[in-house]
């Protein structure tokens, strides 16, 4: 029992000295970083494999507070994301944040990569409100550094500046809740406590506190700017992990606390939305890692359907389909963590070889970065929910979970239907997206030069992302083998209380298998096939065009296009158009642009309006004593004049 | 017993109130104001029989308000060489017109307040209500840093003045305290003024607003 907390502390110290060893040696950092991960994944898994929780009460203070740490199957989870991620993207800025390429920020993207993984296992570990708190701040502020580790460009500054400021946003209802919480509970330790109905309307703070972390739909907003503007081994952690640290408040403490009864309705209704509108918005950006930052609103939204069915689930007598939908969503944690980060590295190389986030000046790079191109094909099936990977596996059970509860012909029957509506909608789009994504980037012709020029990335690089890409076939052959994991921390959100259910996991495992193979078998005959015929090579999409251009070809505008159509109503696309008229026309224009609707044309709006009443307010601050004074004998003089008047009567 | 002399000396005192918002020339500002501070010295041996607690608070009260702290403002004047307050924010004579209507207001309104009934008769209570005021219309009404620092000293003994009511309940140690903390304050004061001086060739206050941010 005390083995995984030993383990836990030297995963911690080992990252600790990483923070330290990061500046000065690259490779000792990496060794240091590797090694505090390998130990934490190591506990995570001796916990989740035996189901042993650990616990651990120090009579040693901080803050006044202390220390409590608890490892159980749910933070266990986490663990395993946070410390697997962290390990994959440190291999990887080695050779994507190279010394030789970033001299002034390498070093420091070193210590803050360390720092954040170490305080992210903070976060999922301390079991005491103030010490949460304080990692979780810690948190922030790593992350905030990784965003603008390329401070010098304003858009940078700007992404960073935004994601500190709805950060605390978020923290200041956190403050609120563990505040609240403390002064209820009598303390700050934190542990299950559904018996106190009282502290049911909590949950709607940690919610928004959490959710804003978590990027859910409404309080997305610097979610995008930020993931698209970091440095892409950052916005692998930030999308892979980071907003996942929302999703693990959402998750602990709901089945922490007592739920208020509109509590699961309330999530599956945000699930849904967010995963919905964000693949909406996904497939109207032409920037690639927006894209892909607005397709992790999407997932986190697939992820709040399962648990808010679970949380419904509760409320219904603990239906058995709740243990379905929340180990669907806690699987599609680590799929998304995994997939996520695949892609973020796969946009990264390519990034890297063409120096354009821009999709429409892409184009061929599957003949010049194959490696890239087909690790990114990959994660692009997988976060499509396609079979035989493992986004398939989770969305799966997300849907087992959705349509048993819609079977079970109970008022929760009325949310599942059109969230299972959602997620397919979702899911189509989702398959849009990455064709258009992969489309425009991989396949066709360069459009332009660096396009032509790009080259494969290295190993530093690649080792990492076919590791990746690895994980996500293994998640999706072998289900089987993570099931009892995603048992135990179901148990834990709620001990006890959902019937144990059976899954047909082997069956699809063997499904999944079998479809790879008929997959891999039909691709190879299909190549020796064409390669037997005389393969000939020519520009893809010419449509009959004797001379045609490679700006001929669709562009992500053109597949944008549909989101436009559908969804414009949301997405509010802003047009430029000016058209070929005349004998001897001029040029000719078309601009397209997708607004971050909710920022502009919301929140935007309504902080100028706060600025305008604070900056009328700021004129009584000018620095005459004389006034300041005069203001305090108006107070008084009003206050005597209250006190007189009640006096009165 | 000694109720007729007390509020003869309050009435004084209130006299000087006005005198000190009329006047444009700062010695006679300070005379108004360290003539306020002999008489309040004055007062708590007539409400109170003279033991030698009582005569202690007295004389320091009598020395530092009447002797020590306009002995120090007078320096810091003849160091600035100031001594015309020339464009004050409210004019003199309204700042006479306040100071009278304030003071009337705080006659008319005393019978408003719960006090207890060996106080009612007493000048005391508007008569310290009318001083505090005078010292706030002094602090918003005048620009120069010594005028400001007469209006405090005044306001200081409008408190005072409302503190007598409690003498009986007042221990030594608190009236030490206040004087200690004044006589201190005008001291970093009179330096503060040849410092303001020094930087901004005037001791116009609305300077300092250069200063923020």
């Amino acid at each position: 029992m005390m083995y995984e907390g030993v383990v836990v502390g030297v995963a911690v110290l080992l990252l600790g000295l990483a923070v330290v060893a990061g500046p000065w040696w690259p490779r000792v950092w990496l060794g240091l970083t590797l090694a505090g991960a390998a130990a934490a994944v190591g506990a995570a898994v001796v916990v989740l494999v035996t189901g042993n929780e650990w616990e651990w009460r120090s009579g040693f203070l901080i803050g006044g507070e202390g220390l409590h740490v608890r490892l159980d199957g749910l933070s266990g989870l986490f663990v395993v994301l946070a410390a697997g991620v962290g390990a994959a993207g440190a291999v990887y800025s080695l050779g994507y944040w190279a010394e030789r390429q970033y001299p002034a920020s390498a070093a420091r993207s070193r210590t803050w990569w360390s720092g954040m993984v170490a305080s992210m296992l903070l976060v999922v570990t301390l079991s005491n409100g103030l010490h949460f708190l304080i990692a979780w701040e810690a948190f922030a502020v790593c992350g905030y550094f990784l965003i603008t580790l390329e401070g010098e460009k304003p858009a940078v500054r700007a992404a960073g500046w935004l994601y500190l400021a709805a950060s605390h946003a978020g923290t200041v209802c956190l403050f609120a809740f563990f505040g609240l919480l403390a002064a209820k509970s009598g303390g700050w330790e934190l542990g299950p406590m559904r018996g106190d109905a009282s502290l049911a309307p909590m949950f709607w703070l940690a919610l928004a506190g959490f959710g804003m972390k978590a990027g859910l739909f409404p309080l997305h907003i610097w979610l995008p700017s930020a993931h698209a503007n970091a440095p892409s081994h950052v916005s692998a952690l930030m999308s892979g992990v980071a907003i996942k640290m929302g999703v693990y408040g959402i998750v602990r403490f709901s089945g922490w606390l007592p739920l208020p009864a509109a509590a699961g309705w309330v999530v599956i209704g945000l699930g849904a939305v967010s995963a919905l509108l964000g693949i909406a918005f996904a497939l109207a950006q032409n920037d690639f890692k927006r894209l892909l930052a607005y397709c992790s609103v999407e997932n986190v939204g697939i992820i709040m359907i399962g648990v808010g069915a679970s949380m419904l689930a509760r409320g219904h007598g603990d239906a058995p389909w709740g243990r379905l939908a929340l180990a669907g969503a806690l699987l599609h944690v680590w799929n998304h963590g995994a997939f996520k980060a695949l892609l973020f590295f796969g946009a990264g190389s390519v990034l890297h070889a063409t120096g354009t986030r821009e999709m429409s000046r892409l184009g061929g790079l599957w003949q010049r970065m194959p490696w890239t191109a087909g690790l990114f094909a990959l994660g692009a099936v997988a976060v499509a929910g396609l079979p035989p990977l493992n986004g398939f596996v989770s969305e799966w059970l997300i849907y087992l979970g959705l349509i048993d509860a819609v079977a079970g012909k109970q008022a929760s029957a009325l949310a599942a239907m059109p969230a299972a509506i959602f997620l397919a909608m979702a899911g189509a789009l989702a398959l849009a997206t990455f064709a258009k994504a992969g489309a425009t980037m991989f396949l066709g012709a360069a459009r332009t030069k660096p396009a032509a020029q790009a080259h494969e990335c290295g190993n530093w690089m690649l080792v990492p992302m076919v590791t990746l890409a690895g994980i996500c076939l293994g998640l999706g052959l072998a289900p089987v083998l993570v099931w009892p994991a995603l048992e135990r921390a179901a148990d834990v959100w709620h001990a006890g209380c959902f019937a144990s259910v059976v899954v047909p996991l082997v069956t699809l495992g063997w499904v999944q298998l079998g479809l790879a193979g008929l997959m891999a078998t039909a691709g190879t005959m299909l190549w020796r096939k064409v390669r037997a015929n005389n393969l000939r090579r020519g520009p893809t999409w010419d449509c009959g065009y004797a001379a045609p251009s490679a700006r001929m070809q669709y562009t992500s505008g053109s597949f944008g296009g549909l989101a436009a159509a559908w969804f414009g109503w949301i997405l509010r696309p802003q047009r430029m158009l000016r058209r070929v008229r005349g004998h001897f026309p001029a040029e000719a224009i078309r601009l397209d642009r997708v607004p971050e609707t909710m920022l502009e044309l919301v929140i935007q709006p309504l902080a100028e309006r706060v600025m305008q009443l604070s900056t009328a307010v700021r004129r009584l601050q000018h620095g005459h004593l004389s006034v300041y004074i005069l203001y305090v004998v108006a107070a008084l003089a009003a206050l005597t004049g209250l006190v007189l008047l009640e006096n009165v009567p | 017993m000694n109720h007729a002399h007390l509020n003869l000396l309050i009435g004084l005192a209130m006299g000087l109130n006005l005198l000190a918002l009329g006047t444009s020339r700062l010695p006679l500002l300070i005379r108004a104001m360290s003539a306020q501070g002999v008489i309040l010295g004055v007062m708590p041996t007539l409400m109170e029989r003279p033991d030698w607690r009582v005569l202690l608070v007295a004389a320091a009260t009598i020395g530092g308000k009447g002797l020590f702290i306009p002995g120090m403002l007078r320096r810091a004047m003849r160091t600035v060489q100031i001594d015309r307050e020339l464009e004050p924010l409210i004019g003199f004579v309204p700042s006479i017109l306040l100071g009278a209507g304030g003071t009337i207001a705080a006659l008319a309104l005393t019978p408003m307040l719960p006090l207890l009934p060996e106080h009612a008769n007493s000048l005391l209570v508007p008569g310290a209500l009318a001083t505090v005021l005078t010292g706030l219309i002094l602090l918003i009404g005048r620009t120069k840093a010594i005028s400001q620092a007469c209006g405090y000293l005044i306001l200081e003994n409008g408190i005072y003045l409302f503190g007598l009511l409690l003498i009986q309940a007042m221990p030594l140690m608190v009236e030490a305290g206040v004087l200690l903390d004044l006589t201190v304050g005008v001291f970093i004061l009179g330096i503060i003024v040849d410092r303001i001086q020094r930087a901004f060739d005037s001791l116009d206050t609305r300077k300092l607003t250069a200063l923020h941010e």
